[in-house]
This record gives C-alpha cells, sequence and structure tokens, in this order.
C-alpha cells in the first residue's frame, strides 16, 4: 500500500506520545519501514503502545509531577535515542509552539506545522484577525482579548446575548462559558478566567456572539512545505458533551456538493494565510440557515481523523511523515473523492449512568468485532488500566458503510459486539444513539445531549428483568443454599461464576 | 432456618427505581414472557468471562458489588442495583417505609471525584431549581452543580478549596 520510499532523511521517529495514537503511529510509520521509539513512564510501564516501538526509552525513574509527555526540556530523549523526528500524535505537545521550534533548534524533525502556524492558530485572537483579514465569516466579537467584566457586558450589549467567553489560548472545549444575560456575565467571565489560566497558563479571554443550536463541521487540511494545500472534506462532530466530542462521522448529512466546496475553499484559505503545512483541521460552526462561521484552527491530527481516512483512503499520519520529510503532495484538490460514509464511537470508560463521570479501572477483558466495516483504532488490551492522569479513552470504534444508512446500520451491529469488563463505558450511550430518531435523520445540533436525550443509555425490553433474575439467582445460592444449579464450564466445572468474578466488592 | 426456607415459595427483585420482579421458588432456569417461557442461562469461557445466554444472544454480566441482599450487578454494560427480598421482609419494608412518610430532603452529592472551587450557597439561602450550587473541578473541568429542585439550603458540607470523593455528601436541601 505504501510506496517505496526514497530519500527518506527520516529514520527513527520519537512518539511523543501515549495510548491509541501512539499505536496509530507506530503502525504507519513500520508500513514506511520507519523505527519508533516509545516512551515508558511509571504510570503505565505495562502499556499497549510500548509492545509497538522499535526502541523503549526507560523513563519510569522519572517521578516528577508533569508528565514526560508535556515537558518541554525532555526532548533531549530524542538524541539519546539517536530519533532523528518527533511525532507529538495529539494533545500534550502537539500544538506547543515553543516545543516545535526546540526541535528544529536540535536539528530533530518535527512532524507538524511550523512553530509560526502553531502559535498564530493557537492564539484565538491573532487567529480570529487572520480570518478576518481573509474575509472568512465570523461570529461577531470582540476585537482582541478583553480584561474584565463591564468591558465584556459593554461587547455583549453591542452584539446582543447570548454570546459566549472563549479563552484565547483554549481548545478542547475548557475556558469556555456561554452568558445569556448581563447578571450571569461576572460569575461566567471568572469561571472563564480562572478554568482558562489553570488549562492553558493563560487567562486570557475574549468575547464572541453564540451561534444557537449550530452544527460543528470541520475540515481536514493537508498542506506541503512547497504551498500546496488542500481539503480532505469534512466531519460532523456535533454529538458532544461539555464540548467534549462523543461521535465523529464523514461526511456531514448537513452540506451539499455546493456547501461542501465553499466550505472548503475557505478552509484552505485559512491554512494558506499561515503558510500550513501538514495536517491540521478548520473547524466552523453551521446554523440552521446553512450560514457557517470559523471557530479555530488545530495544528495537528486529531482524534477523529480516521472517519476522513476512511472516506478518503489516505493515511493522514503517512501524509504528515511525507510532509515532514519535505516531499510535495502527490494529491490535487481534484484527486480528493469522498467515498462512502464513516462514523467513529469514542468508547470511554465513563460511567453514563452517573453524568458520564470518569470510570478508571482494570479492563478485565477486551474484546472487539473483526467484521470489515470495522476498523478499531486502540491503545489498551485486556489487563491494561485505564489511570485517572490521562484521558478516559479505551478504544475508537470507526465504521463504515455506502452511505450514511448503512454505516449507522453496521455501527449497531459492532457497538453489540464489543465486550469490555472491568469498567464501565460509554457503550450504553452509543446504543442508544444509533436508536435515536434525530440522529437516524441527521437533524441534531451541538446541543442535542444537552436537550434532547431523555435517557442517556440504551438497554432492551427484558434486560433489566435478566438482571433482576441474575440477582435473585445470587441471593438464592448465598441464602437459600439451593444445589439445584449447575452451570456448564468448559473449566472449573463446580465453581460458580461470581466466584470466578474478581470483583465482588464489598459495599 | 430451614423452616423459613420450606415457606419461601416466591422472591422479590427491587429495583433502585423501585421496580419489582418477583421469581417464584425452585428459582427455574427459564422466564416467562406472555405465554412463552424462555431459556436463560449463565455461563462463562474464557474470552468473555461470565455471561448470560438468551433469546440466542450473549450479554456480558459482572457482579459489581454484593452485600447481604443487595447485589449490583453490570447487565450488558450497564449497572442495576437490587435488593432481593422475601415475602416477609418485603412486608415489613412496606410497614417501614409508610410509617417514615415523604422524602423531603435532598442531598447533593459528588457526582465524580474533584475539587471543590466555589461554594456559591449558605446555609439558610433559597434555591431554585437549576441554580448553580457550587463548583467542582474533575477531569480539569470546572463543573457546576445545580439543584435539582425548589427549596432551602439547610445544610453545606462542602468547603471550597477541598477535594471530595464521588458520592461525598456536599449539599443539603429541604425541598419546599
Amino acid at each position: 500500500m505504501i510506496q517505496n520510499i526514497k530519500n527518506m532523511k527520516i529514520k527513527r521517529i520519537l512518539i511523543a506520545n501515549r495510548g491509541e495514537i501512539a499505536v496509530r503511529i507506530m503502525n504507519t510509520a513500520r508500513m514506511m519501514n520507519i523505527e519508533t521509539v516509545a516512551v515508558k513512564t511509571a504510570v503505565e510501564p505495562n502499556a499497549m503502545y510500548l509492545t509497538s516501538a522499535d526502541v523503549i526509552f526507560d523513563n519510569t525513574e522519572d517521578t516528577s509531577e508533569i508528565p514526560v509527555f508535556l515537558d518541554i526540556e525532555k526532548i533531549a530523549i530524542a538524541l539519546k535515542t539517536n530519533a532523528n523526528a518527533v511525532h507529538p500524535g495529539y494533545g500534550f505537545l502537539a500544538e506547543n509552539a515553543y516545543f516545535a521550534q526546540k526541535c528544529i533548534d536540535n536539528k530533530i524533525i518535527f512532524i507538524g506545522p511550523s512553530p509560526d502556524a502553531i502559535y498564530k492558530m493557537g492564539n484565538k485572537t491573532i487567529a480570529r484577525k487572520i480570518a478576518l483579514a481573509g474575509g472568512i465569516p465570523m461570529a461577531m466579537g470582540s476585537e482582541g482579548n478583553i480584561s474584565n467584566e463591564e468591558e465584556a457586558v459593554v461587547i455583549a450589549e453591542k452584539i446582543g446575548y447570548p454570546v459566549i467567553i472563549k479563552a484565547a489560548s483554549g481548545g478542547g472545549g475548557r475556558g469556555m462559558r456561554i452568558v445569556r444575560k448581563s447578571e450571569e456575565m461576572e460569575k461566567m467571565f471568572i469561571i472563564a478566567r480562572k478554568e482558562a489560566e489553570k488549562a492553558f497558563n493563560d487567562p486570557s479571554v475574549f468575547v464572541e456572539k453564540y451561534i444557537e443550536n449550530p452544527k460543528h463541521i470541520e475540515f481536514q487540511i493537508l498542506g506541503d512545505t512547497k504551498g500546496n494545500v488542500i481539503h480532505l472534506g469534512e466531519r460532523e462532530c456535533s454529538i458532544q458533551r461539555k464540548h467534549q466530542k462523543l461521535l465523529e462521522e464523514a461526511p456531514s448529512c448537513a452540506l451539499d456538493e455546493k456547501l461542501r466546496k465553499k466550505m472548503g475553499t475557505m478552509a484552505v484559505q485559512i491554512a494558506k494565510a499561515v503558510d500550513y503545512h501538514s495536517a491540521g483541521t478548520v473547524e466552523f460552526l453551521l446554523d440552521s440557515d446553512k450560514n457557517f462561521y470559523f471557530m479555530e484552527m488545530n495544528t495537528r491530527i486529531q482524534v477523529e481523523h480516521p472517519v476522513t481516512e476512511i472516506i478518503t483512503g489516505i493515511d493522514l499520519i503517512e501524509q504528515q511523515i511525507r510532509v515532514a520529510n519535505g516531499e510535495e503532495l502527490k494529491y490535487k484538490q481534484s484527486d480528493i473523492i469522498l467515498n462512502g460514509w464513516a462514523i467513529e464511537c469514542r468508547i470511554n470508560a465513563e460511567d453514563v449512568q452517573a453524568g458520564f463521570a470518569p470510570d478508571p479501572g482494570k479492563i478485565e477483558s477486551l474484546n472487539m468485532p473483526s467484521d470489515p466495516c470495522v476498523r478499531v483504532d486502540t491503545g489498551v488490551q485486556a489487563g491494561s488500566s485505564i489511570v485517572a492522569s490521562y484521558d478516559s479513552m479505551i478504544s475508537k470504534l470507526i465504521v463504515k458503510g455506502k452511505d450514511r444508512k448503512e454505516a449507522i446500520k453496521n455501527c449497531k451491529m459492532a457497538l453489540d459486539k464489543v465486550w469490555i469488563k472491568g469498567t464501565k463505558t460509554t457503550l450504553p450511550f452509543f446504543r442508544m444513539l444509533v436508536r435515536h430518531q434525530k440522529f437516524q435523520d441527521g437533524t441534531f445540533t451541538t446541543t442535542f445531549i444537552e436537550k434532547d436525550i431523555e435517557k442517556y443509555y440504551f438497554n432492551s425490553e427484558y434486560e433489566e428483568m435478566l438482571a433482576a433474575w441474575l440477582a435473585t439467582k445470587l441471593f438464592v445460592e448465598e441464602n437459600l443454599n439451593d444445589d439445584s444449579i449447575n452451570i456448564d464450564f468448559k473449566r472449573g466445572k463446580e465453581m460458580s461464576p461470581w466466584l470466578l468474578n474478581k470483583r465482588i466488592n464489598q459495599f | 432456618m430451614a423452616n423459613d426456607k420450606l415457606q419461601i415459595k416466591k422472591l422479590y427483585a427491587l429495583s433502585s427505581e423501585n421496580r419489582k420482579f418477583s421469581f417464584s421458588l425452585p428459582l427455574k432456569q427459564t422466564i416467562r414472557i406472555g405465554k412463552r417461557e424462555y431459556e436463560v442461562k449463565l455461563k462463562a469461557d474464557e474470552k468473555l468471562g461470565t455471561y448470560i445466554l438468551w433469546k440466542n444472544r450473549k450479554y456480558p454480566v459482572e457482579i459489581v458489588r454484593s452485600r447481604q441482599n443487595k447485589y449490583e450487578i453490570l447487565f450488558n454494560d450497564i449497572s442495576y442495583t437490587f435488593t432481593v427480598e422475601t415475602p416477609f421482609s418485603l412486608q415489613r419494608m412496606k410497614v417501614l417505609n409508610s410509617k417514615r412518610g415523604k422524602v423531603e430532603q435532598e442531598f447533593i452529592k459528588a457526582p465524580m471525584p474533584g475539587k471543590i472551587i466555589d461554594v456559591l450557597v449558605r446555609e439558610g439561602s433559597t434555591v431554585l431549581r437549576g441554580q448553580p450550587v457550587l463548583i467542582l473541578e474533575a477531569m480539569k473541568m470546572q463543573n457546576e452543580i445545580l439543584s435539582p429542585v425548589n427549596g432551602v439550603i439547610v445544610k453545606v458540607s462542602a468547603r471550597a478549596n477541598t477535594n471530595v470523593m464521588k458520592d461525598d455528601l456536599l449539599v443539603e436541601i429541604k425541598i419546599s
């Protein structure tokens, strides 16, 4: 699949990340005959991603509070392991301009965009100015950062409520607060600033008009160092909870060819304004009248990149590596054809019945479907632990179909084949979602989870009754000494399954 | 005990939402739906672990916790809590419940482990449904905890800048 590589300067890549994205990058590197280095940490010394690497850098003796993946100075690791390139994955150092610069200074190839592009797009106020200069449609808002709530109120009165306060250095939904009336401003302003300072080390915030009930539409961008930039179509990520994406799909049923072309052209224009190279994402909000507004550009590979890979047939990690190697893109815009439909479910260790509270723990067993329409990107296996210090993702279940209807049908089938034991997961949520009329119609917006759902999980008619039967059975065995129970096991014939179960704790 | 056992003809599994499922003893390996009996099998294998086989489909099951007659069961990734009662204990429970009367207090508990950033109410203050009572930071996100009821704050156990565990009691509200 991957062509013979002539003149590949990149010989060994240090993966400055963990989990599924580390595994994902290593898989492509292997196909390209490039070696990889993984960093072993004290938090996860037996993590799955370590088994995919050619070289392990043991950092387990490092017990500092800051994860190694966030420590810019530890770039020296790359030098020690003879890696001549670094892939930051997503999160951690992926959007840190200083880190990218540090790599370049140390003559290490940074697989990602230029430090300048990271900086400009990472600062939302600068990004707004760039978009504004390029005539990109945007929600009305403050010119730059605002320093106090009085100023915020003045702007909000001018553009009209509701408004949204956003962190200038923000991302991932943190440091954002919606304000619907002036009385709420002071409180929300303080919360947003606190959250921004804590999350991004920068309390700067700005205010913009809040677009009601929008769809989240983002365009995948690919650029090279020769000035070529193309887009790979859109993804819809409207299924979010507190600005955290849960399910993404490509393409979006809200776009027709004409709108796709218009938005895609704008996305490319924004990327070109910062001489963008490598993979990136331009995010828009789309209102019910199909007006779209530039939101931000993410200067990295994203969690949801697989849905684009499926409908375009392009390996985005491979393209990132090639571009970093100095190669020219072999695709033109006209070569990009969207084929079929793809849906990604983020299976997280979260308790849907307790407001999506994280449920860290040890994965006791993990069985994923192996159907041709399913791709699984995972960083865990049976025996792995979901640790509280990192995000709660277990696996990404990516399902395709020839059209949206078939993709949903396949997704429903695949969700029933996922068996994860040891922690609660978001599976019951997705089982509900794929059955929801509004999801099937495609009429949902980013407020879907907040407003349109009565029950956050799906269970079929008799499931509770079967669980009740099991509870009764346990009671009978424990209290009434019933000897009528004879269950066949492959192994340990006389043993009850609940004795095999190691998770019986006391209340 | 031996005598009791003979007398018990039925068991009831009461869900936390007060749904009642009754099963006659000895407990059968079938469940009746309408006029038909369907076989239920509890099985286990090395790959899938414990599961229930019902109408040709396998459902993963786990026993999360058990204590006395209380069981938390994870069935197809959803947890259910039941107390299993005999006809006698059920009767006793009914009597006790009728004496206790209606619930008038609302207890706000921490939905997840985290840190209290700010407490927005004081003892004696009135709250409306949906009004934020405190801010809890968890997984780097600041979450507003809202009052689920209209009422008066009777007790504030939460203190700003302290860590809380899941299910820690934060605020008590007298429903009005």
